[in-house]
């Protein structure tokens, strides 16, 4: 995403030869800074770009509890695009709902203005430089941005080169502070830089604490000071410091606030820490995580995310590796000691057919109940104590004042929704997530708990789900019937941003959410890179740790009874379907249950139930 | 304050730049008259409940810029409208000597072919006054619209004008009652219809 689109979309530069700064990066904001888009529109133009953001902002967040947000939005933006007065009422009502017909004409309109007849581009990036002009990227205008960015055919990529742009002409600008030979309007065009771009940028070693709050989140940032360094620490602090040196305080009470913050304010949590994903700093950032454990190979909370690309910036969550590793081992040895794949494979249908009930689970299940109970009850618990915490976390805005998007599998998906829950019940929490992308996640799928997270979440819930997910079935065993899981059906909730995306034709258990978490991340829309062609070698060919069962036996349909063969993965690829459950005819899989039950019952009484392929 | 609403209604308000569409809307909202009204950008929007025979309808009129710098954007608003105020200057023939394009215009974009046009000849408390008003009924009657003449600095014709197409467009039951039956369907049709469609993927494979 350099060179030949950036030149192409940026008009030639005449100062380049006074600014020593990378050349692809200054150039639009150059376009921005010199010249607002509302000089370079006609007011047709104006009204339309006003007009298109005002449709937008009612359809993406609707609701009574949204209005103040697109209000004050589309003020702003009448504003800032130097638009009349008089047109106040009628953006209040596109934003209230009334008009939606005009958005096409709007984004055709845009397309075709003079100004923009090769750059529609412009139009959200000044749409950026608006919604940051107060240091604040709030995550609901990114996804405005995002939403009108499609609708003017713009790719959110290039989108996505601009605001790095911002990123790094602001840290260029600041490389060089030493530099003397400034002239004064450069000062101007710099301090002007820094009011609009410095928000949280500063990054820290170690890889303890997110990027932090400068620059003029100095308010927000003091109030976090308060939990690192105690009441009397962070009065000093606020008192003496301006707002570049709170900047750097900050960065150096950041270090430490994991591990000190874990002991004095939640008891129950015994590790909560910030790795860094990847290098790089950028608008908004995503935070992943994970959600168990096991020796050797997915020893490490980032082994999962290894392919993550959704931004430059991204950080994994650490927690309770403890227990989390006790997890992991138990669902191993569960999965490869006790239930041979054959077995699981008929659990799977049996669990696909809605057939399970408290009694007809195998009784060498039944007996192995206590090695996964247990450190899975731990995990709940401590899930949610954790997800309480990155609440209060991502409130106090250590992240600094821009989107994060979170994505998590399992016991990190738990993470996630407890995050989410707790961030409805306050206040100011709405504007800082963006997108959360939830996988096989072991909570309530009822709609209405899932209502309060459209509350807080600005982009996309999704919702990845496995039916033939056993192991959850099986955990839930005891719950009451009523229960939905979320991890194992769609969520039903009529809401745009709800999406439901079936994997079960690539999760063939709960242990492929961290396996297959290239697939799966791939098949969720989020971004990935491509592994490196070694790392694919390594992973096909001996699998590094000995207990990883599904890499080294690959499930093929030969090696089953025809009639429980599962659906190619290749053939049937991802569904995204919320309405209509796959499931297998009940009385046929009753019957090949029973078959089961009756041939393999002599080997349940020992203990290792299994049914070979020949015997039905 | 909704519930006793019989319907809402799209009202569309037309006419070339300068004629008082703006003017015309205002009055019949806010009982205000602004002679140094700025001209419209793009579209306005305003909302106003009216009684006609005991029918309580809510009015969502749109009052679109007759400058032609916003001609793109305006026709969208056609879609869906119940009812058109096609609007003229008695003391500006060329306003009226061009409603031709607008009707055929409207015939473009409009999306329903039973829509109530009412044609308003504005400014009539203007001295010199270039427009007849039989020559307004002559034209009203040869395209089958309701007709009035009207002045919104006087408050002449204002009310009468959109309580008649109110009134045209209640009388004019498939305009306004198709509306409220499809969203009634859309309601009973809504999510939980699942059961039925349980069988599907899986079924095949096996």
């Amino acid at each position: 995403m350099s060179g030949p689109d950036e030149d192409r979309l940026s008009p030639p530069l005449e100062h380049s030869r006074s600014i020593p700064l990378p050349r692809p990066f200054l150039p639009h904001l150059q376009v921005v800074m010199a010249e607002p888009l509302g000089r370079r529109l006609t007011d047709a133009g104006r009204f339309a770009c006003a007009g298109l953001c005002g449709v937008s902002l009612c359809s993406l967040f609707p609701g009574e509890e949204q209005s103040s947000f697109r209000t004050g939005f589309i003020r702003g933006l009448v504003g800032w695009l130097q638009l009349s007065e008089a047109v106040l009422p009628v953006m209040e009502a596109f934003a209230s709902g009334a008009g939606e017909e005009g958005s096409h004409s709007f984004a055709d309109l845009l397309r075709e203005e003079m100004a923009l007849k090769d750059a529609a581009i412009l139009i959200p990036q000044d749409l950026v430089s608006f919604s940051l002009r107060d240091g604040y990227y709030d995550s609901r205008a990114r996804v405005l941005i995002r939403h009108v960015s499609g609708l003017l055919q713009v790719p959110f990529e290039e989108l996505e080169v601009y605001e790095e742009s911002l990123v790094k002409s602001l840290k260029g600008h600041e490389a060089e502070d030493s530099e003397q030979a400034e002239s004064s309007q450069r000062k101007a065009s710099r301090r002007r830089l820094k009011r609009y771009f410095l928000i949280g940028l500063a990054a820290v070693g170690g890889g303890t604490v997110i990027g932090l709050t400068g620059g003029l989140a100095a308010p927000l940032v003091a109030a976090g000071a308060a939990a690192v360094v105690g009441t009397a620490g962070a009065a000093a602090i606020g008192s003496a410091a301006g707002v570049a040196i709170m900047a750097s305080v900050m960065g150096a009470a950041g270090a430490g606030l994991a591990g000190y913050k874990m002991n004095k304010r939640v008891g129950a949590i015994e590790e909560f820490e910030f790795l860094p994903l990847t290098e790089g700093t950028q608008l908004h950032i995503t935070i992943a995580v994970t959600g168990w454990l096991c020796t050797g190979k997915y020893g490490s909370f980032e082994t999962a995310w290894r392919s993550l690309r959704q931004c430059k910036e991204q950080y994994c969550l650490a927690w309770e590796s403890v227990y989390l590793m006790e997890l992991g081992n138990a669902l191993v040895t569960l999965l490869n000691g006790l239930l041979n794949m054959v077995a699981q494979e008929a659990l799977k249908y049996t669990v696909l057919s809605g057939l399970v009930t408290a009694l007809t689970w195998p009784a060498s299940l039944i007996t192995a109940a206590n090695i996964i109970d247990n450190p899975w009850g731990v995990c709940l618990n401590r899930s949610a104590e954790v997800g309480k915490h990155l609440a209060q976390v991502l409130l106090s805005r250590q992240q600094g004042r821009r989107p994060v998007s979170l994505i998590g599998f399992s016991f990190g998906a738990r993470v996630i929704y407890f995050c989410l829950q707790e961030l409805a019940k306050e206040t100011g929490s709405k504007g800082i997530i963006e997108d959360v992308v939830l996988l096989g996640a072991p909570v309530e799928g009822g709609a209405k708990a899932w209502k309060a997270l459209t509350k807080v979440v600005a982009g996309r819930i999704v919702n990845g789900y496995c039916r033939g997910d056993w192991l959850l079935n099986f955990v839930y065993r005891s719950s009451s019937v009523q229960l939905t899981v979320a991890g194992l059906q769609p969520i039903a909730l009529e809401d745009k941003r709800v999406i439901n995306v079936d994997l079960s034709s690539i999760v063939n258990g709960h242990l492929d959410y961290m396996k297959q978490m290239d697939t799966i991340l791939k098949a969720v829309g989020v971004k990935t890179k491509d592994c490196r062609l070694e790392d694919q070698r390594n992973m096909s060919g001996l699998p590094a740790c000995p207990h990883a069962l599904h890499s080294t036996m690959p499930l093929r349909p030969e090696t089953l009874p025809s009639a429980l063969s599962p659906p190619s993965p290749s053939a049937a690829g991802p569904q995204t379907q919320p309405n209509h459950p796959p499931h297998p005819t009940p009385e046929f899989l009753q019957q090949i249950w029973w078959r089961i039950r009756v041939k393999s019952y002599s080997k349940i009484v020992s203990g290792a139930w299994s049914l070979s392929s020949g015997e039905t | 304050m909704d519930e006793d609403v019989l319907t809402t209604l799209k009202i569309l308000i037309i006419g070339e730049s300068g004629v008082g569409k703006s003017s015309l809307l205002l009055r019949f909202t806010d009982d205000t008259f602004d002679p140094e009204l700025a001209a419209t950008i793009g579209v306005d929007f305003k909302v106003k409940t009216i009684a006609v025979d005991g029918n309580k309808a809510k009015l969502a009129i749109w009052d679109t810029a007759g400058q032609e710098r916003f001609r793109t954007l305006t026709p969208s608003y056609y879609r869906g409208a119940q009812g058109v105020i096609l609007v003229y200057d008695v003391t500006r023939r060329d306003t009226f000597v061009r409603l031709d394009n607008w009707l055929n215009e409207l015939e473009t974009y409009c999306t329903r072919n039973d829509i109530v046009k009412m044609l308003v000849g504005n400014k009539i408390d203007k001295e010199n006054r270039e427009v007849d008003r039989n020559e307004g009924l002559k034209f009203a009657r040869k395209h089958s619209m309701l007709f009035i003449e009207s002045s919104a600095k006087t408050r002449d014709g204002v009310q009468c004008a959109f309580e008649e197409l109110v009134e045209k467009i209640i009388q004019t039951p498939g305009l306004w009652e198709s509306e409220s039956q499809n969203s009634k369907l859309r309601l009973s049709d809504s999510p939980d219809a699942r059961g039925g469609g349980s069988c599907g993927g899986y079924c095949s494979m096996l």
